[in-house]
């Protein structure tokens, strides 16, 4: 089973921080890691190469400083890693990325499945993994909290949403994105750590895809972000209520009405 | 960044999450057991933590000393107890690669990655004076046969292969391995110290084991150089897991100063409670300047020992005085068992003593420093 991984970079959550004046997400001097959903899709993944064999290989769009998180994956014992890297690639939004990476897995070619995390900690738009399922003209399943190998081309995939849980046979090829109640991630071991040194890791630009120069980087992205703020923080109120427990109901049921 | 140093970082990191993950949430009840709750160290050799300084052809990751130490300085700040386990696993892989025949390395390091090693020389007569020890070892044919009884053996009960350092039939000094498997080895009592109390510390009883010749470490007369040299990797080791501890002594103190008040006023903006949080910083770097320089200088092949005896008298020392000063900022919480820093001011004083006293230490700080 040939599976793609498709992970992002993000800042480690307890370091980031908007710069006030320009609102924006200050990212220089931040440690970046594997956004955690992603790790849990990459543990999927791993699970899967143990049940049906086959390679895993990770993919991601961005900077050349996303090898250390490409490498963090691959010392968790992934196979092979893709970063699609360029200039021209900057800013894009989550349909320029679809369309980026959906051009990767097709030049990586034979693809069983694409694993995603549900979505990403520092964007949190989930656009991505159906995105990429569009352009490849694939089956998707999204937030899947569980996921079984039926046949050699069969999976069963639990979702839970809201008010259902669904189990949903899907035949491979196909895109599942993934909840972080699916597994635990494994940690990286020392012996993978140094062997992760010794994997590929491919970089490829636009040109090596053939990519659309109007689909690509900020031509190809129709989101405008106008600005990125924290939410204010409003200050909680409190009210005692009276010590008899009668006008303390009588209050507490004006109050709720 | 270099190849080495990116190796190094993702190290660091993995044994940070692992600490804080499976570690630093059992520290309490580690103390409070004596001993590692079932599975914890099961968990260890899955995740490939007794690998990390083993050679890659063994099946290890190969990583420096440098990197081990830092790794086992950030496993110290969550738990120092399991720290001092693969210190104990890791000094005596050292004096594998470094004196071990390449027969006698083939046949036991490619175990060491699920199997602790121990090396031991200290006996009920005494500890610090190796010369005296009454541990035989005999040749008989293509056999030794010893016969002997060693305590206070960091990981003793829980290690399955022994460094015995024995006097032979002409009183030379000289090291043997032992499997826990070989017919008249005997685990004897496990101490019960009052600090690192998950390391178990214990005897084996050595009643006529038969070895085969190749398991001699080295060769017969370079016992005590062994014993030396495992001392001064220990105590690299050492340093490192005391500046880890120093760390959490700072981490507790500086929390509890931040949230607790004298009257409207955060502890931590008291002059007071400000050289006390500074001396403990910078005990913490000076333990750490240490235990770097002599890892440095034992990667580089320079001498180390000193600089090694430094890192292990200063920092027991520090790290005893800063927990003091860190339940001196928590006041009577404390000084109470629901707090951490009582168990770590324990687990610091074991180092004043393990791998050789502060005496011991500072007598040979003087003599390398008068030979200069």
């Amino acid at each position: 089973m040939k599976i793609v991984v498709g992970i992002k970079q993000v800042p480690q959550a307890d370091s980031v921080k908007i710069d006030p004046q320009t609102n924006n997400l200050i990212r220089s001097g931040i440690q970046g890691v594997i956004n955690p959903f992603d790790k849990n899709a990459i543990e999927a993944a791993l699970r899967l190469r143990a049940q049906a064999g086959g390679e895993v290989i990770l993919l991601s769009m961005g900077p050349d400083s996303y090898v250390t998180s490409l490498r963090d994956g691959l010392a968790m014992d992934a196979d092979q890693a893709v970063l699609v890297s360029s200039r021209a690639l900057g800013g894009a939004d989550t349909l320029a990325t679809g369309y980026t990476l959906a051009k990767a897995i097709e030049a990586i070619g034979d693809v069983d499945l694409v694993l995603l995390g549900r979505q990403s900690v520092d964007a949190d738009t989930g656009q991505v993994g159906p995105i990429v399922a569009a352009y490849l003209g694939l089956p998707q399943v999204t937030f899947a909290e569980s996921i079984s190998l039926e046949s050699a081309n069969t999976i069963i995939a639990k979702r839970q949403l809201d008010t259902v849980i669904q189990d949903i046979k899907v035949t491979t090829p196909a895109v599942i994105t993934v909840r972080s109640e699916l597994n635990r991630p494994r940690y990286e071991t020392p012996v993978n750590i140094k062997q992760s040194f010794d994997k590929a890791v491919t970089v490829w630009s636009e040109t090596d895809l053939n990519l659309d120069p109007e689909q690509i980087g900020q031509a190809g992205s129709p989101t405008k972000v106008t600005s990125v703020y924290a939410p204010e923080k409003k200050g909680r109120q409190t009210t005692t209520l009276p010590t008899d427990p009668t006008q303390a109901v009588v209050e507490l049921l004006n109050k709720l009405n | 960044m270099t190849v080495i140093e990116d190796q190094n970082r993702m190290l660091i990191q993995m044994v940070k999450e692992f600490t804080a993950n499976e570690l630093a949430p059992l520290d309490m009840e580690i103390d409070q057991k004596g001993d590692y709750p079932a599975g914890l160290f099961q968990r260890v050799i899955d995740n490939g933590l007794l690998k990390i300084t083993l050679p890659s052809q063994y099946g290890g990751a190969g990583f420096d000393y440098t990197a081990a130490a830092d790794a086992l300085n950030k496993m110290a700040i969550g738990n120092a107890s399991m720290a001092v386990t693969l210190e104990g696993h890791f000094k005596t892989i050292e004096q594998f690669t470094k004196y071990g025949q390449p027969s006698l390395n083939d046949k036991y390091l490619p175990s060491a990655g699920h199997r602790i090693f121990a090396f031991s020389m200290t006996e009920p007569s005494g500890g610090s004076n190796p010369k005296g020890i009454s541990t035989r070892a005999v040749k008989q044919g293509d056999n030794w046969v010893i016969t002997g009884d060693k305590i206070m053996i960091t990981n003793g009960g829980l290690a399955e292969v022994y460094c015995i350092l024995s006097k032979t039939e002409d009183d030379q000094m000289a090291v043997f391995v032992v499997d826990k498997d070989m017919p008249g080895f005997q685990f004897g009592k496990r101490e019960d110290f009052i600090g690192l109390r998950g390391t178990p510390v214990g005897e084996v009883v050595l009643d006529h084991v038969v070895v085969p010749a190749d398991h001699l470490l080295g060769k017969v007369g370079q016992g005590l150089e062994i014993g030396d040299n495992a001392h001064a990797d220990a105590r690299v080791l050492m340093g490192a897991i005391l500046a880890g501890i120093i760390e959490h002594e700072l981490g507790i103190a500086i929390n509890y100063s931040k949230e607790r008040k004298a009257l409207t006023t955060p502890l931590y903006q008291l002059q007071v409670i400000q050289e006390k949080i500074a001396d403990i910083a910078i005990a913490r770097q000076n333990t750490r300047a240490l235990y770097q320089k002599g890892a440095q200088q034992k990667v580089a092949n320079q001498l180390y020992a000193e600089t090694a005896a430094m890192a292990k008298s200063y920092g027991s020392r520090a790290a005893v005085r800063s927990g003091d000063e860190a339940l001196q900022v928590l006041g009577g919480y404390g000084y109470s068992r629901e707090y951490p820093v009582e168990h770590l001011i324990r687990d610091a004083r074991a180092m004043e003593l393990a791998e050789g006293t502060i005496e011991k230490m500072n007598l040979e700080i003087t003599n390398a420093e008068i030979a200069k």
